[in-house]
């Protein structure tokens, strides 16, 4: 059994050890926020934090997590009050919204990096994420709204 | 079993009455009290729901329930459908919700054929949804007039309400239903037709970009694909790689070495009836890690049937041969005399032109999960294109395994978000092959594809090769001849398949007699809206590759290689005749002839624009007179809505007016996929710079204008035009597929290349609102960019690619044969 820090609550998971996180996640604790895409972390469908770092589950074994926080879709923010989230609505990103787990887990993780990443800079962080309906151009809009989001809230 | 896994079939049956299942053609409002039945049913009975028409539901909260028997799949077809009811319903926004019927043989018989398909969902449903509305608010305007003691006459409805004029009294929708007992019912179409639409002048809601109903769901990850469901005692399966693409025959399976993995538990040859899923062996265990790493480890031998040893080379060679067997083409056009205005012309231009096959490759790989109840039922939880061809093929197939009748086989169908269709969900393997699986461990299985797999049994758009000459005189295309073969994906689809009331549901002859057994999904788009007065397309079939890979409809089927080939054409005519290729183009979309469009037909039976929309597309059967609602025909305006597209993407681009670096050109493409039928207008403009000594190009910006008569909401349809643009810049860019030995080779997205981010050009849409009859948003604007940016990479440098996709080396070498 390994005991996992998932979305800040304590769990645990019977699968073998070299299960990959994705599939713990998602068909064992039923966490299915988080999406099969590749597994081959070539599309970033399953991207998700550990330790506030994004990184492809599909490629990340369950004996690797260790005591590492693990950050879903779900424990993002449940009801879309996250700025990322805020942004993503707003802007009206999402089409088949398969992928679009791991765009924001992804443009989450840059943010909180950088809080002011150029559009190179954006590019580049989101350009693992693969989008088969190609809604990019707002991606990449809404990860910027999302910066401004943020700025505003820590000078309010 | 939570209850959104429960049939709900018996529900929805007493809701509405609908006796087209009979096919008189009547819709009747079924009011709940004492319809007797299960407590379930009782239950439902109390609460006093109105549902004038199969499409929604009122319930006394003011709740307007939607009912989408389309695919969500990327498209936000819900909250268009919505958007139309709410407008002729005149219910408030905020209280729309939406949901997905269930696929059964009863539902069937009220909704018709859940289809999603062709960009033609606002299309087809468009006018009657605005009906539907409409009827409702009627019977709720006249109920709530006499609740407030009102004249009928002053009454209206608005936001939820209906509203006394005189004395300024109003009461809301919800109170009407729990204090009236609405009864009155209406004759299908007769009742429909009568009803009075809104002005279009008077929308609300539709031309508002309200926001996506099913966009929240989808960013805090609580949106429901079918892989996210979980049945009681559930296996996993997973496809071990086929020896081929198609045909193979497993011999023998050795599963020793899976034994050794826990959670194993059985491998099942899939029954291949119907000739799907041939040659395909699923591993099932407790988990998937442990199901593919089962599948993996087995040990199949094959025959590899007859396509093991064939490969795109062999394709490519047979291509060619059957250009040169005019006696085995048939005619798509042919107008006036092709040869002979070739021999009289000044000046000829003979090319060749290709394209090679790109697959779907969907986000959500394909998976679906099966259960036999306990009753004897069957629950297919999928996300498909079509939930009524996964349920008859289903129940087709579970007759063979079983032996039973098809009238006893009970087959729901339940459906989910989709992950990206793009015309490649709707070919049911999975659905046999879970089913199988499900049928031969005694449980219920999810089986997943992984994306190896996936690659591995794609249904690829097929490999392409064109001739085509052009009749130059006095600068003017006098005539124009395209050949073209390809494997043709009808036949395909067609064999084997029948309505339930067994007519063929798609038929491989066509409404002009010019034309010749043919099948259209395969030259569609070549049949362009330019006057020429010669023009013949002929076609010819390579039944072996059709079959070797499987080949199937991809996002504006074959509009997505003849607009790269026929819009390249034109550029090179427009060249040759020493023409400027906007005034050239200009010149010929003159809306003469044929190309002025069909007016006022809609999809009335008798015209062309019936082919088969009538038998596929809509979902609900239509009689077979003319006498439901004719509304306005997509191709109203002709080739001249084309051209004002393409003045206003020139304008806005700047064509011949920009200044543009060296090594940096323009091009313009249109088209009017999807079907001549069934056109959406687009026009776009590609800037590129070419880096002449790599080959290596870069798509600057896109300007493109579509006039798609209505848009129900304007910001989601420039998300499609962006969305679908991008895919076509995938297909001219990176995007292909190799066919080695019987088997698609790609296994992964790093060796099958759809754009990514970096990718991104800058964009300028304009959609043109003619206020027409609304055409479908999200495909079109997909073909234009190929060809815009051969045609631009031409402008910057001379070279003329012929072949699809445009890669850096095809540059060079005719950068290099322009110099010679």
């Amino acid at each position: 059994m390994t005991n996992l820090t998932i979305n800040g609550r304590s769990l645990a998971s019977d699968s073998p050890p070299d299960t990959p996180l994705l599939w713990v996640l998602r068909e064992e604790l039923r966490m299915t926020g988080t999406r099969f895409g590749c597994g081959l972390g070539v599309c970033g469908a399953c991207t998700v934090h550990i330790n506030g770092q994004a990184v492809r589950s599909c490629q990340v074994k369950l004996e690797q997590v260790g005591t590492g926080a693990i950050t879903t879709i779900e424990g993002l923010h449940p009801s879309n009050a996250h700025p990322v989230q805020k942004a993503w609505i707003e802007i009206q990103v999402p089409q088949c919204g398969y992928c679009q787990s791991g765009q924001i887990m992804q443009a989450a993780s840059l943010l909180a990096q950088n809080p002011s990443p150029s559009d190179k800079q954006i590019q580049e962080a989101m350009n693992g994420n693969l989008c088969r309906c190609a809604t990019y151009p707002r991606i990449a809009g809404a990860v910027k709204r999302a910066a401004q989001m943020m700025k505003e809230k820590k000078n309010a | 079993m939570p209850d959104e896994l429960l049939p709900n079939a018996g529900r929805r049956s007493f809701l509405v009455r609908s006796t087209t299942m009979a096919g008189a053609g009547f819709l009747s409002i079924a009011l709940p009290p004492a319809l007797g039945g299960s407590d379930a049913e009782a239950a439902i009975s109390a609460t006093p729901a109105y549902t004038p028409s199969i499409w929604f539901t009122i319930t006394p909260d003011g709740v307007t329930t939607m009912h989408i028997v389309k695919a969500e799949m990327g498209q936000h077809i819900g909250t268009a459908f919505a958007q139309i009811i709410a407008e002729e319903l005149e219910v408030p926004w905020e209280k729309v919700r939406l949901d997905m019927p269930l696929e059964s043989n009863e539902n069937f018989g009220i909704y018709g054929l859940a289809y999603t398909v062709n960009s033609g969902s606002v299309t087809t449903e468009f006018d009657r949804l605005s009906r539907a509305g409409a009827l409702g608010r009627m019977v709720l305007v006249e109920a709530g007039a006499k609740l407030l003691g009102a004249k009928l006459a002053n009454c209206h409805a608005s936001a939820g309400r209906v509203i006394d004029k005189a004395s300024k009294r109003s009461v809301g929708y919800g109170d009407i239903l729990q204090k009236v007992k609405l009864e009155k019912s209406f004759s299908y179409p007769n009742d429909f037709k009568a009803v009075k639409l809104k002005a279009r002048s008077e929308y609300k809601i539709i031309g508002k970009s309200v926001p996506a109903l099913d966009i929240p769901a989808k960013t805090n990850g609580s949106a429901k694909y079918a892989m996210d469901v979980f049945l009681p005692n559930m296996a996993y399966g997973a496809l071990a790689i086929p020896r081929t693409r198609h045909m193979s025959k497993v011999l023998s399976v050795d599963d020793s070495a899976a034994k050794s993995i826990p959670g194993y538990l059985k491998s099942v040859v899939i029954a291949d009836h119907m000739n799907k899923c041939m040659g395909w062996v699923v591993a099932l265990a407790e988990t998937y890690p442990a199901a593919l790493a089962a599948s993996k480890a087995l040990i199949i031998e094959t025959d590899p049937g007859p396509y093991g040893n064939l490969s795109l080379a062999d394709i490519k060679a047979e291509f060619a041969e059957l250009l040169d067997k005019p006696e085995e083409a048939a005619n798509w056009v042919l107008e006036g005399d092709v040869e002979g205005s070739m021999t009289g012309a000044d000046k000829t231009l003979d090319v060749e032109y290709s394209s090679d096959m790109i697959c779907h490759a969907f986000m959500e790989p394909i998976n679906c999960t099966v259960m036999q109840a306990a009753d004897g039922s069957w629950h297919v939880h999928v996300g498909t294109q079509s939930t009524s061809f996964a349920r008859m093929t289903l129940t087709a197939y579970l007759s063979m395994v079983t032996g039973r009748k098809q009238e006893e086989l009970s087959v729901f169908v339940h459906q989910y978000l989709v992950g990206g269709g793009f015309g490649g969900k709707q070919d049911y393997d999975d659905v046999l092959a879970a089913a199988y699986c499900a049928h031969e461990l005694g449980r219920p299985v999810k089986f997943i594809q992984s994306r190896e797999s996936q690659f591995a049994i794609s249904h690829p758009r097929t490999p392409t090769l064109h001739r085509l000459k052009a009749g130059i005189e006095d600068g003017k295309l006098t005539a124009m001849s395209h050949d073209m073969v390809s494997g043709w994906m009808g036949p395909r689809f067609a064999v084997g398949k029948k309505f339930n009331n067994g007519t063929d549901w798609l038929q491989l002859d066509s409404w002009d007699d010019k034309k010749q057994d043919i099948d259209q999904w395969s030259v569609g788009g070549s049949d362009h809206w330019y006057h020429v007065p010669n023009h013949r397309v002929r076609a010819w079939n390579s039944d072996r590759t059709t079959w070797a890979i499987q080949a199937s409809a991809l996002r504006t089927v074959s509009n997505s290689y003849n607009m790269f080939v026929v819009e390249s054409f034109m550029d090179e005519a427009a060249h040759a005749a020493g023409r400027d290729p906007l005034e050239f183009r200009l010149s010929m979309l003159n809306g003469k002839g044929g190309n002025r469009g069909i007016p006022n037909t809609g999809y009335a039976p008798g015209t062309p624009s019936d082919y088969y929309l009538d038998q596929i597309w809509i979902s609900l059967p239509w009689p077979t007179d003319k006498s439901w609602p004719e509304y306005e025909s997509g191709t109203v305006g002709g080739a001249l809505r084309l051209a004002n597209c393409l003045r206003v993407a020139a304008g806005k681009a700047g064509w011949g007016s920009k200044k543009l670096p060296k090594g940096t050109g323009m091009g313009l493409a249109v088209s009017s996929a999807e079907e001549r039928q069934s056109p959406t207008w687009v026009a776009g403009v590609a800037e590129v710079t070419v880096d002449t000594t790599t080959g290596v190009y870069k798509i600057n910006k896109l300007t493109i204008a579509m006039d798609m008569g209505i848009a129900i909401n304007p910001e989601n349809v420039k998300a499609q035009i962006m969305g679908s643009a991008l895919w076509g810049a995938g297909q001219v860019l990176s995007e292909r597929l190799d066919f080695e030995n019987g088997l698609l080779t790609q296994s992964n997205f790093h060796e099958y290349k759809p754009v990514r981010q970096v990718d991104v050009p800058e964009f300028d849409i304009e959609l043109i609102q003619s206020g027409r009859h609304p055409m479908g948003v999200g495909e079109p604007a997909s073909t234009i960019v190929a060809p815009a940016v051969a045609n631009a990479i031409f402008a910057a440098c001379g070279a003329r690619v012929r072949h699809m996709p445009i890669t850096p080396e095809a540059v060079l070498e005719a950068l290099k044969a322009a110099k010679a």
